[in-house]
């Protein structure tokens, strides 16, 4: 597994992905192109886990395997861990980065108070792009963890950047 | 740190935050002339309109880049004055200096032109230029949601130039 690519390499390829499913392919219609994206995400993740899970037994639990994903999986990818995980014990799981690193560059100047709605309008798309580009991550969470047997359901939250939440809800 | 109205290509300056900046004044500019940023921490003095303002600086930038290239007595071939240079091509012009400030200037392969005005003190600037289109390229090249030739309306951005610059010696 020595190959390497480089990260701007990807940080654009990224972008420019959601960029042309929101805006050419599926322009009117985000939530299409939200699933799309989210679709491709699931392929990643699918493999991924695969690679990244070659060597090591079967998990034991559900929660043996989301610590896979908060520990190693996420090391794969992103060079760090998951920061902080919080579960119900009754199939959710929340696992907080609290410097995600696909979002660190992206950032939007807030309107002054007295913005006309022009303005306004305008960072309420940015908020909206802003959140297309979660649903790729959303999807390799998903797609890594159906390929470990667990069906769920990901969703993201972004309330205070550059920290990210991850929802995952196991279909019971 | 407000941006008040303005045109589409001209940003108004905004409130001067901290003084006691080394720093005046900072313009980023593209290939086309158009004004992708203008920053302001200390500048008593306000002569012209913004729009004429960036318009004036982007002229002289560019006719004295074209000068001082055409004055160049180690460049061997002889063009006509006035013909626009790319960037790099020929010798390049850094900065110059008054008894009341200096302006350093650096021009990027892509045709990005940072203007930096500080206090005539300051020493040599080329390596913070370098480091604020480091800045530039994390924080606004890499932004998904910037759309290139428009107006730097980062966040991330402008904390981080602001930050920078206040440690400038």
């Amino acid at each position: 597994m020595g190959r390497e690519v480089s990260e701007s390499c990807i940080d654009n390829l990224l972008t420019e992905m959601v960029s042309t499913y929101c805006n050419r392919f599926y322009a009117n219609k985000p939530e299409l192109a939200a699933r799309r994206i989210e679709a491709i995400g699931y392929q990643v993740g699918h493999q991924l886990s695969e690679r990244y899970t070659m060597e090591r037994p079967r998990f034991s639990d559900h929660l043996e395997a989301i610590k896979f994903i908060c520990k190693d999986f996420w090391f794969e990818l992103f060079k760090k861990q998951i920061d902080n995980l919080k579960t119900n014990h009754r199939g959710t799981f929340v696992l907080q980065d609290n410097r995600f690193r696909w979002l660190t560059n992206m950032s939007i100047e807030q309107p002054p108070e007295n913005g006309t709605s022009e303005e306004l309008s305008i960072v309420a798309d940015n908020k909206a792009l802003q959140s297309m580009h979660l649903y790729f991550p959303c999807g390799i969470i998903r797609g890594a963890l159906s390929n470990l047997g667990i069906p769920c359901a990901v969703s993201a939250d972004i309330s205070n950047l550059p920290a990210c939440s991850f929802v995952v809800r196991i279909k019971a | 740190m407000q941006f008040f109205g303005g045109s589409e290509i001209s940003p108004s300056p905004p409130v001067p935050t901290a003084t006691g900046n080394n720093a005046h004044m900072m313009y980023i500019f593209n290939r086309n002339g158009v004004c992708l940023l203008y920053r302001e921490w200390n500048r008593p003095l306000h002569t012209l309109n913004p729009q004429q303002d960036h318009k004036l600086m982007f002229g002289l930038l560019f006719s004295l880049k074209s000068l001082t290239a055409k004055m160049d007595p180690t460049n061997a071939e002889k063009g006509n004055l006035g013909i626009p240079q790319l960037p790099g091509q020929g010798c390049s012009f850094h900065s110059f200096r008054t008894n009341t400030y200096k302006l350093s200037f650096m021009e990027t392969p892509s045709g990005i032109k940072f203007i930096l005005i500080t206090n005539p003190r300051t020493g040599d600037l080329r390596e913070t230029l370098k480091y604020i289109y480091n800045l530039y390229v994390e924080y606004v090249a890499k932004n998904a949601l910037y759309t290139p030739g428009t107006l730097i309306k980062c966040e991330l951005f402008n904390t981080a130039l602001d930050q920078y610059v206040r440690s400038i010696a």
